[in-house]
């Protein structure tokens, strides 16, 4: 067995350790953030070192290639994203800080499982493992007010989502008698005309489509988002959104194309998740709710790419996955900086914020037009990928319906745009001092924002050979 | 289609221009706000400077398109950066550096976060250029967003009027334009089987089905027909043109309601031929309604720059009149009727704003007598006026009688009732001209300071325009033939 191909699991599983012994020491905020960021970095440098790898180990249980190596990478960097973000990290009390750490690690471990996991066991065993740490970092909100109510209410929501899962998964293994991902490849498509195998491939999706906040699945999110921590919040609408899509794409692709009933479903919930997410989000008030809908709205243009079925459809859900976790990291990284005390952000007192900080505002700005698909982003390089691809197949009515979701969405994003150029606030904010490497991963960000739009290539020919790997 | 590379990227330094000055702009500090409007001034005459100098070394006699510069830039998806121009291209290059120009000369009084201004006028106007330019639909779709998307800050923070309402109204109103076109051209580029955004390519040989061609250039119609004022989406223009700032109005009813039009043209015509052919009828009824309806709700209004919105409306009729004919002097006419209602349209919000800066008031009720005590502001805004209703020696007056000479073969009613509602524009802006301008002069605008020379430099450089294609007229058509040929020519 070849140890190397886990480097960036065992990196993170001994930054998770680490972490775990500061939990038990004496709380030292600076300490502890100093050190999770260096193992953090450490992470981002191991999974892109391996990216090339390839192998299978554990019985062929556990398949490294490309596919899962890229989402490995982009599992790190996010997750190196969101605990550089912890800098003040006031959501949580002092004392918990390891252990928030050490859950966020843990998370992100079993996400990068996910990722190459190809046996449903292994699969559910990484899904329940990062479900349980995002639960218990939702409850650990600082304020009891938050954590507790909408902790439990994730809770049984998620728990819920994994039972249908396991239903499905059942129902699955008694028609195929298949537990193993390549021998379910083999059979499935011979069967995708049993409404007993379609019936078992939607319920087995509902866990992940709980994940990815896709509709009927998405009534967790906004609570989710507005109890967590800010910190906690961005980790759960960036980094956990890449995990659902590998994961997602491993499982459609095993019907490999041919299931019309399929499509069908999932037609429907992409449809039904952008239009309800993108209405409800024009009428909220508070910037983790208004980027919860927002989630479901961009559930549905992932699912719209995954439901094409062809590896035109995968490349762009993939491409667009690793923009959603640069769009949404960097509008909560903005809701952060700007609610220092850790309390949620409502969009009124963004007001002034092109005062306050140009570069933020900035950076805002264009985050939101990213993530309304307006050229030249990585929002719209993406979204222009997913319509190529639903073109190839045909269906011209699903992009008209997505391009009048991304008008509809236009209007709440300008609206907090209008917030942050202005509004002028009502008494006079001080200004917001971002350290150098604030600075530098802002800016950073809004290059990447661009500079993927005007020039995707890099990651297009990327995630390209990457899905080539999935059958 | 056959063309030649060229030896020197012009079009490329064109828009290089635009984004060095964009550049510069930022990296000066926000408080010297001379250095920047000088450095505005300098990057946006170094664009006139090139528009003009490629509107000059076009070889007429030999067509087609020319500085042409091409660049693979994401082979999956067939995306190349492709630009090219031809006969229809440049006047628009030529009519966007020349409105450009006048546009940063004439916001030099401003003071209001000068710098982001413009920042944003800069980035609008780089879009601008590169859609004028841009041979890729990708390019063509991309430029199409960089232009509208500053609209609405600009016009958000430095309007008045109900100024959120109508950047909110005109943003979403331009973007559901563009919703319709991105479906448009992914559909084509698709269906054409050869998965590039190629413009040239997809022209070759007969890539669509007509009914494919219907489809399509019904959603480039209406998504880029928005942004041309095409009755019934126009209703965003006028409320826009009334809340955005002078030079901004300047641009925007000059320059990037043309690039409407042009959109329907470039990619619209040029790719489905056959689908133009079947929505023509459609568009002349669109076009007469908006020529009637513009006319006559421009008659009611009481506000100066709601009455430019709705003329607006009117000359855009007429160029969506002249592309429905089909016919080689119906397109040549709307051609250049972009080009003069562009220069017009922008002297009229430049003379307006001036009006409106020193009265503060733009309700035609209490003006009165200005030109005794404005003589040099008013009479900028006359000619402005003259030119609209189409008075010869003028430059819209041969877009107009080319058009309509045009129409009224094709389609008789359309053409006569257009005649009409032009004739009925002509008597309102005399009186909004009558009203504003003579009678006896106010009391309280007794010591208003005219016009100064330095002020005066964009309003008489957009005046001599228009003398002087309105006395050569030409020089621009010779130019717009050359593209029309070619495109009735594969047909």
């Amino acid at each position: 067995m070849n140890w190397i191909l886990l480097t960036p699991e065992l990196t993170l599983l001994l930054a998770a350790a680490l972490f775990l012994v500061l939990a038990c020491l004496k709380p030292n905020p600076r300490r502890d953030y100093q050190l999770a960021v260096t193992m953090a970095a450490f992470s981002v440098a191991a999974a892109t070192a391996c990216a090339t790898m390839s192998g299978d180990l554990f019985n062929h249980v556990y398949r490294v290639d490309l596919f899962s190596q890229v989402f490995k990478a982009l599992l790190a960097i996010g997750f190196f994203l969101v605990i550089f973000l912890c800098d003040d990290f006031q959501g949580v009390a002092p004392s918990h800080h390891g252990e928030a750490y050490f859950l966020l690690a843990v998370c992100t471990l079993s996400m990068m499982m996910l990722a190459s996991a190809v046996h449903l066991l292994a699969i559910v065993l990484a899904l329940e493992l990062s479900s349980y740490s995002l639960y218990i970092l939702v409850f650990m909100r600082r304020e009891r007010r938050w954590g507790m109510i909408t902790g439990l209410r994730y809770f049984l929501v998620g728990a819920s989502a994994s039972a249908i899962m396991l239903f499905g998964l059942a129902m699955i293994y008694g028609v195929t008698g298949a537990v193993h991902i390549d021998m379910l490849m083999q059979r499935l498509p011979a069967m995708m005309g049993h409404p007993m195998v379609v019936t078992g491939l939607l319920l087995t999706l509902a866990g992940f489509f709980f994940k990815l906040a896709v509709f009927p699945f998405h009534f967790w999110a906004p609570e989710a988002y507005q109890g967590a921590p800010n910190q906690v919040a961005a980790f759960i609408a960036a980094v956990s959104k890449v995990a659902a899509v590998a994961i997602l794409l491993r499982m459609i692709s095993m019907a490999q194309g041919n299931s019309d009933l399929l499509a069908r479903g999932l037609i429907a919930m992409a449809v039904i998740s952008m239009t309800v997410g993108n209405l409800a989000a024009i009428a909220q008030r508070d910037f983790k709710r208004l980027m919860a809908f927002s989630s479901v709205a961009h559930a549905g243009y992932l699912l719209l790419a995954m439901l094409c079925m062809t590896p035109a459809g995968y490349a762009a859900a993939m491409f667009y996955g690793a923009a959603v976790l640069i769009m949404k990291y960097t509008c909560f990284m903005v809701m952060t900086r700007v609610a220092d005390d850790g309390r949620n952000l409502q969009i009124d007192e963004l007001a002034g914020l092109h005062r306050r900080s140009p570069l933020l505002a900035l950076a805002l700005m264009m985050a939101l037009f990213s993530l309304a698909g307006i050229p030249p982003t990585i929002g719209f390089a993406g979204k222009l990928m997913i319509f190529v691809a639903a073109m190839q197949k045909g269906y011209l009515v699903l992009v008209l319906i997505a391009m009048a979701n991304v008008v509809v969405s236009l209007y709440y994003y300008l609206l907090v745009l209008k917030a942050a150029y202005l509004d002028e606030p009502a008494q006079v904010l001080p200004s917001i001092d971002l350290q150098m490497p604030a600075r530098l991963v802002a800016v950073a960000m809004i290059a990447l924002i661009v500079g993927l739009g005007f020039y995707p290539t890099i990651l297009l020919d990327l995630v390209q050979a990457a899905v080539l790997r999935l059958p | 289609m056959a063309y030649q590379l060229a030896n020197f990227p012009f079009l490329t330094a064109l828009l290089l221009c635009c984004v060095a000055g964009l550049l510069a702009i930022l990296a000066i500090p926000a408080r010297h706000v001379r250095a920047i409007k000088i450095v505005g001034a300098v990057f946006s005459g170094l664009t006139l400077v090139i528009s003009i100098y490629l509107f000059i070394a076009y070889d007429q006699q030999a067509g087609g398109y020319q500085f042409v510069e091409r660049v693979a830039w994401i082979p999956a998806l067939g995306i190349a950066y492709f630009n090219g121009v031809d006969g229809f291209a440049l006047p628009m290059l030529l009519l966007t550096g020349i409105v450009f120009f006048t546009a940063v000369l004439t916001c030099w009084e401003m003071e209001l976060r000068v710098k982001e201004f413009f920042a944003l006028v800069f980035l609008l106007v780089t879009g601008v250029f590169g859609l004028f330019m841009s041979l890729d639909l990708f390019f063509i779709f991309v430029w199409f967003d960089v232009s509208l998307f500053p609209m609405y800050l600009l016009i958000a923070i430095w309007g008045s009027t109900r100024k959120e309402y109508g950047a909110m109204k005109l943003t979403l109103y331009l973007l559901a334009g563009s919703a319709l076109i991105l479906p448009a051209i992914v559909y084509l580029v698709v269906q054409s089987g050869a998965m590039t955004f190629d413009l040239l390519a997809l022209m070759e040989g007969d890539r669509f089905t007509p009914a494919q061609q219907r489809i399509a250039f019904f959603l480039l119609y209406i998504g880029f027909g928005i942004l041309a004022g095409v009755f019934p989406f126009h209703t965003w223009s006028p409320v826009g043109h009334v809340a955005a700032p002078t030079a901004v109005s300047m641009i925007h009813a000059g320059v990037l309601m043309k690039i409407g039009a042009f959109g329907i043209l470039r990619v619209g015509m040029f790719l489905c031929p056959e689908g133009w052919q079947y929505w023509a009828p459609l568009m002349a009824v669109l076009a007469t309604c908006g020529i009637v309806y513009g006319t006559f709700v421009g008659l009611s209004q009481t506000d100066l720059k709601y009455v430019i919105g709705y003329s607006s409306v009117a000359h855009m009729g007429i160029v969506g009149l002249g592309l429905s004919t089909m016919t080689v002097d119906g397109i040549n006419g709307a051609v250049f009727q972009m080009f003069a209602h562009g220069i017009m349209t922008a002297l009229f919000f430049s003379s307006v704003g001036y009006i409106y800066d020193r009265t503060h008031t733009k309700a035609i009720a209490e003006l009165g007598g200005l030109s005794r005590i404005l003589p040099r502001a008013t009479s900028f805004f006359i000619i402005a006026a003259l030119t609209g209703i189409g008075v010869p020696c003028l430059a819209s007056f041969w877009g107009e009688l080319v058009v309509f000479m045009s129409c009224v073969r094709v389609y008789p009613l359309a053409g006569g009732l257009a005649i009409g509602a032009l004739a009925v524009s002509a008597l309102f802006m005399l009186r909004v001209v009558q009203k504003t301008c003579y009678g006896p002069p106010l009391e309280k605008f007794a010591d208003l300071q005219d016009i100064t020379a330095a002020l005066a430099v964009p309003r008489v450089i957009l005046v001599s325009v228009i003398v002087l294609f309105g006395l050569f007229p030409g020089l621009l058509f010779d130019m717009i033939h050359t593209a029309t040929i070619q495109l009735i020519g594969l047909r």
